[in-house]
């Protein structure tokens, strides 16, 4: 019974302290599911720490990387990178020091720092010296100024080398630095085919045209879209928040163009060499094209800048600059005459007629003159007119059996594309402008002179086009610097015309105006243009004689086998000289060719066991 | 007829099974009266669950946050490349080879007849 008695009171002792626990451990749990429904139901927090304790979600941008654009051979020529803006809060620690018993010394030492940094600064962007730095650093501090601008669009490698500097490799709480980053495009071939790879300005740009080149006309394609993703607050740091939603950003494609970036440095260089020491010249622009697919290789495009004199990329003139092309639409001309069989060959004769046309008021050609005394002859052949480029033989082609249907000749011109503004890979190709029959404006004269290239206006790329369909013997390819290729007119002309014109185009570089072309490394065939441009007053002449000239040379090459067809058109500023096709352009044609000739694979040989297969 | 009586639900019930079920509580029988002393080994597998689930979701915030700082390394590694890929193209452009040659004294210069390919 005691036993069972002090057991009893044993049990007791245990029981009645699990007991007392368990009533303990009831009684918390009551009041935390009390507090909790009252937390649920009632409790309405102080919005202050409510604030600071709830853990805050913010949406982010996920922005989608913009597309690079290539070269033909997979070279980089536009990529997206960062540029950096330094801010400087001058007030930093400030406050704090003014509260700390050693608050003095700490200041001076912060102020010491700053000098450190000023002299940094000062080595690294050489504009200010070190003192005007401090004075603007320590002023600023005076004055409470917390927006201090340091640099501003500088690269990764700037950014990181003024990180590093003293007082800013303190970060932001200690140091001020506050660091804005932004991503532009970088272009790392700098001025090359600049205009031509283009550029997208900002939506507030005050200039209208906002989307320049390929950058421009394939921003959508390079561009991608945007994502969104929402952030929180966590007790490790910023952390997707799962509950939100999640838009993952769509990266733009990238571009591979047609251009050769080597090819756009050579034919680049090549112009400069040839017109930036001549003040007297505008700018001038290059187009280099292939032959069978109408891919572009090089566009050029150097225009004076006014204030520096320095050429520089800055319009598209090949695409986007119209002008009267001059002699080297002659070769319409011709191209229409043999297609109607009016000439056979260029070994046919016109009469000479002293170098004038009957019931015309067009000035008399010198050289007709020149030659029938010459030749002791009355008959010019048409290959004569081609090399020196008769203004009255392809007048006279033109009024003698055009005179009473104009529109069938200018139906032509249609034909060879030389009237329409066709979509281009890049935009601004403006339209060509012609005279026409039906207008009042029109004049018995006006076609004598579109015969010459006068009266008609057309862009580089246009002229170009008609010439590379020469070369590929009468399949007119289209332009391109993207897209692939596309046939613009199957046929402009038989290949009997095709090798014709190749005849009288070799002639001329042969021994005709553009003999500059006999000693390249390649036998190229082309034609000289040299045309004045109509200036404000409406005549082709400023009241003391200066005149604007545009000078053109467009061609192909090899000519008995084109690989390429290229023109240079060279525009000069008003003034008393003349300025010829057979000169700046001419000239840097053969540069182009010879330096071709060297590097292009077509050119190659190939010895050993392929080889002799 | 008992059965019928036994199934009919009054209000009183109620009152006396949730009386019944404090006064269980009180006592700490509450578990032991619902006879669930033999899912206990249950009960303390879902308190682990539970814990597990606190653990894991503190450890994929953990995880998270490293996937955001890496995400900015990543970037700024990304950053260092375009960079050099920048710097690398820039010094790769035709004239300025040449114009660095000729800096450095170099008697080498850009071809001047094209290359003969060999193959075997």
């Amino acid at each position: 019974m005691d036993a069972a008695g002090g057991n009893k009171k044993k049990r007791d002792r245990i029981g009645i302290v699990l007991y007392a626990t368990y009533l303990c451990l009831l009684l918390a749990s009551v009041l935390v599911v009390g507090r909790l429904i009252q937390i649920q139901v009632a409790f309405t927090p102080n919005p202050r720490i409510e604030r600071v304790l709830t853990p805050s979600v913010t949406s982010t941008t996920i922005e989608a990387r913009r597309g690079n654009i290539y070269d033909c051979e997979g070279r980089l020529l536009a990529i997206s990178r960062p540029v950096y803006t330094l801010h400087m809060d001058c007030t930093v620690q400030k406050d704090r020091y003014a509260s700390m018993s050693n608050g003095k010394e700490l200041e001076q030492a912060w102020l010491a720092k700053a000098k450190e940094l000023s002299a940094a600064l000062a080595k690294e962007f050489p504009g200010k010296t070190a003192d005007q730095y401090y004075r603007q650093i320590s002023e600023g501090r005076r004055k409470g100024q917390k927006f201090l601008s340091i640099c501003s669009g500088v690269d990764y490698n700037t950014y990181t080398r003024v990180m590093s500097f003293p007082l800013f490799n303190e970060g932001r709480f200690k140091g001020g630095v506050r660091v804005d980053k932004e991503y532009t495009r970088g272009y790392p071939y700098g001025d090359l085919a600049r205009r031509t790879i283009g550029f997208v300005r900002s939506k507030n740009s005050t200039v209208g045209n906002t989307h320049v080149g390929i950058e421009g006309k394939f921003d959508e394609t390079l561009k991608g879209k945007d994502g969104i993703e929402w952030l929180r607050v966590t007790d490790y740091g910023m952390a997707h928040n799962n509950d939100s939603i999640y838009v993952d950003a769509s990266d733009g494609k990238d571009i591979r163009t047609t251009i050769n970036i080597d090819y756009q440095d050579i034919a680049d260089k090549a112009l400069r060499e040839q017109i930036e020491t001549d003040d007297e010249i505008e700018g001038g622009c290059v187009i280099l094209m292939e032959v069978g697919t109408g891919a572009i290789k090089a566009m050029v495009n150097l225009l004076r800048d006014p204030k520096t004199g320095k050429l520089e990329e800055s319009q598209n003139l090949a695409v986007g600059r119209l002008g009267e092309p001059g002699s080297v639409f002659k070769i319409t001309t011709l191209m229409t005459a043999l297609e109607d069989s009016i000439v056979t060959s260029l070994d046919d004769v016109i009469p000479g007629n002293n170098g004038r046309i009957e019931g015309y008021r067009y000035e008399t050609d010198q050289h007709i003159l020149d030659y029938q005394r010459e030749h002791h002859t009355k008959q010019i052949p048409i290959i004569y007119g081609v090399k020196i480029s008769s203004n009255y033989v392809f007048r006279y082609l033109a009024i003698k059996n055009y005179e009473n249907r104009p529109k069938e000749f200018l139906a032509n011109l249609q034909k060879y594309k030389l009237t329409e503004a066709y979509d281009f890979d890049v935009d601004g190709m403006p339209r060509p402008s012609l005279p026409n029959p039906d207008s009042r404006y029109w004049h018995k004269s006006d076609l004598g002179q579109v015969a010459m290239g006068y009266s008609v206006t057309e862009t580089p790329l246009h002229i170009i086009t008609f010439y590379n369909a020469i070369a590929n013997k009468g399949k007119m390819m289209k332009p391109y610097l993207v897209d692939g290729p596309q046939i613009l007119n199957e046929r402009i002309c038989s290949k009997a015309t095709a090798d014709t014109l190749t005849r009288g185009l070799k002639a001329v570089t042969e021994d005709g105006t553009a003999s500059r072309l006999r000693t390249a490394k390649v036998q190229v065939a082309g034609k000289t243009g040299t045309s004045r441009v109509v200036l404000d007053n409406g005549r082709y002449e400023s009241a003391d004689g200066r005149k604007k000239n545009q000078g053109t040379f467009v061609g192909f090459f090899p000519a008995d086998d084109p690989q390429y067809s290229v023109i240079t058109v060279v525009y000069s500023k008003l003034s008393y000289r003349n300025f010829y096709g057979s000169q700046y352009p001419a000239g840097t044609v053969k540069t182009i060719v010879d330096k071709l000739h060297d590097v292009d694979p077509h050119w190659r040989s190939t010895i050993g066991k392929t080889a002799q297969k | 007829m008992e059965e019928e009586v036994k199934g009919t639900f009054k209000l009183a019930d109620l009152g006396s099974l949730l009386l019944n079920s404090f006064k269980a509580v009180l006592k700490g029988e509450f578990l032991l009266r619902l006879n669930a002393s033999r899912y206990f080994i249950h009960i303390v597998y879902a308190f682990v669950l539970m814990a597990g689930i606190i653990w894991i979701s503190l450890k994929i915030d953990d995880t998270t946050a490293r996937v955001e700082q890496n995400k900015a390394v990543l970037e700024d590694l990304e950053i260092v490349c375009k960079q050099r890929e920048f710097e690398l193209v820039e010094c790769c452009r035709r004239s300025t080879v040449e114009k660095n040659l000729i800096k450095m004294g170099s008697e080498l210069r850009d071809r001047e007849t094209p290359l003969t390919v060999m193959k075997k």
